[in-house]
């Protein structure tokens, strides 16, 4: 307990400073609510801001779940062979550099299902590093291993299945705890870029919405949501590494010692 | 038709980078026999033992091997650190299709009760008993070892050193062993052959007359002298 208690006591502390400043300085709640305000807006608006992330949340887990397949699949393929690697890995490169609002605007107009359109963008922000660290992961398996499986005749099917997706595991795992945040930071910019609004817009619209009105308090709402799912995010995947890793990797052992 | 287990002829190694590690070498190492290979770092023993297994190509030269099934313990135990002792043991058996109880090879190396451990979970001495009864689930007819207790402390290697050769003469294996220990040489095998400086030839190839090998036996003046030509035979090399 007592680790979670310093972080818990200052974000206490920066709430009740903020409080204190918003109310002492005499701000408006346009310019700036303070955190009573904001927490007031979000009960008050509960039943819209929750649908709203329900629908952002859903792009978010289908464009991760779509990187980790397409990302996976990939890395294998570029795996299996040197030139296919130097072919190709450049363009997966490209994907990330690409910063995906000058890409939305095209794919706005080639699909005309918002969420495909929606799903498209942040799987491009998320794919990139599943890519590449499943990849590195394949590419690092142990040596010895490898003339084992090959001294006992294993075929391709079997060295990759008990072997080289085994070993890339750890790997595999810390691209998906950076592609789950990723995935989330792309949604929300895809909806903010295709400009969704209405009943099935997703968070960021009813962020954007909320602030051409004036209403900060709302909006802070929906930025603390985002933040907090963010954070579940993260922690439900780091949950999940260690879960998978605790038996036999480093990364998941330091707790018992 | 072979009589030997490994015979090799003219077998040479060269790598890409045009290093010679292996001048061409023959080789003939009768079936049943213990076999060790020394000879100074880099003088192409392992390349030897890679080749005879079939895991390098010899660049010149013929390696041929009797029949049977081949085990091949590495210098470091090479356990898949996510799979327990047991599906550790058990991978040639699930890769072949054939061999005996994994379990019941484990109990063999004396690790009954440890078949549920995950190899972080054992020590050094006991990855390495994993990593030999994993190589005789197989029920192979040649056993190839690369310098396997290389990385143990002393005590433990005599330990192992002692169960190894009560398992060869359980199963009479072919064994050849690869190691830079001139002692733990002459304690296990029947036959010494030395190798020189890279690039590696055979410059002494010595019977091991020793009258027991029981673990004492390492102190017995028969011992040193066996010990004194295998350590005359890699000086007269270097």
């Amino acid at each position: 307990m007592t680790r979670y208690l310093p972080p818990a006591a200052f974000g206490v502390f920066l709430l009740l400073a903020w409080e204190a400043a918003v109310r002492g300085a005499g701000v408006p709640a346009y310019i700036m609510p303070g955190p009573v305000a904001v927490l007031a807006a979000l009960v008050n608006n509960a039943p819209d801001l929750l649908a709203g992330l329900a629908v952002t949340l859903e792009v978010t887990f289908a464009a991760l779940a779509l990187a980790v397949a397409t990302g996976v699949l990939i890395a294998v393929a570029l795996a299996a062979s040197p030139v296919a690697e130097r072919t190709f890995f450049p363009y997966a490169v490209f994907l990330q550099v690409t910063p995906i609002v000058t890409v939305a605007p095209f794919i706005i107009i080639w699909v005309s299902n918002i969420f495909a359109v929606l799903l498209i963008l942040a799987w491009m922000a998320a794919v990139f590093p599943i890519i590449s660290n499943t990849l590195l992961g394949l590419k690092s398996v142990d040596r010895n291993l490898k003339d084992l499986f090959r001294l006992y005749g294993a075929s391709r099917a079997q060295t990759l299945w008990k072997l080289s997706l085994p070993s890339c595991l750890p790997y595999f795992l810390g691209g998906l705890r950076i592609s789950g945040g990723l995935a989330l930071i792309g949604t929300v910019v895809a909806e903010m870029v295709a400009g969704t609004s209405g009943t099935r817009s997703g968070l960021a619209g009813r962020l954007l919405e909320a602030s051409y009105r004036l209403e900060l308090a709302t909006a802070f709402a929906c930025f603390a949501l985002l933040s907090a799912s963010g954070l579940g995010i993260y922690a439900l995947l780091q949950w999940l590494s260690r879960r998978l890793l605790r038996h036999w990797h480093e990364s998941a052992r330091d707790e018992q010692s | 038709m072979t009589l030997s287990a490994v015979s090799l002829r003219g077998v040479a190694k060269t790598f890409s980078s045009g290093t010679e590690a292996l001048a061409p070498t023959d080789l003939d190492i009768a079936d049943g026999s213990f076999v060790a290979i020394v000879g100074p770092s880099g003088c192409g023993k392992s390349t030897l033992l890679r080749m005879i297994a079939g895991l390098a190509e010899a660049t010149a030269g013929e390696v041929q091997r009797g029949d049977g099934a081949v085990g091949f313990v590495f210098q470091s135990p090479t356990l898949m650190p996510w799979a327990t002792a047991r599906e550790n043991c058990a991978l040639p058996l699930a890769l072949t299709g054939s061999g005996s109880d994994a379990g019941d090879a484990l109990a063999r190396v004396g690790l009954a009760g440890f078949e549920g451990a995950y190899p972080h979970e054992l020590s050094g001495g006991m990855q390495m008993r994993v990593s030999i009864a994993r190589a005789m689930v197989t029920r192979p007819r040649l056993l190839l070892m690369d310098e396997p207790f290389a990385a143990l402390d002393e005590l433990t290697r005599f330990k192992l050193n002692d169960d190894l050769l009560t398992l060869w003469k359980q199963n009479r294996w072919t064994v050849v062993f690869v190691t830079h220990s001139i002692r733990e040489a002459v304690f296990l095998a029947e036959r010494v052959v030395v190798l020189s400086p890279r690039p590696g030839r055979i410059v002494a190839d010595i019977a091991v007359a020793l009258p027991d090998r029981a673990p004492g036996a390492r102190l017995s003046h028969a011992f040193t002298d066996q010990c004194a030509r295998v350590s005359a035979a890699l000086e007269g090399a270097a």
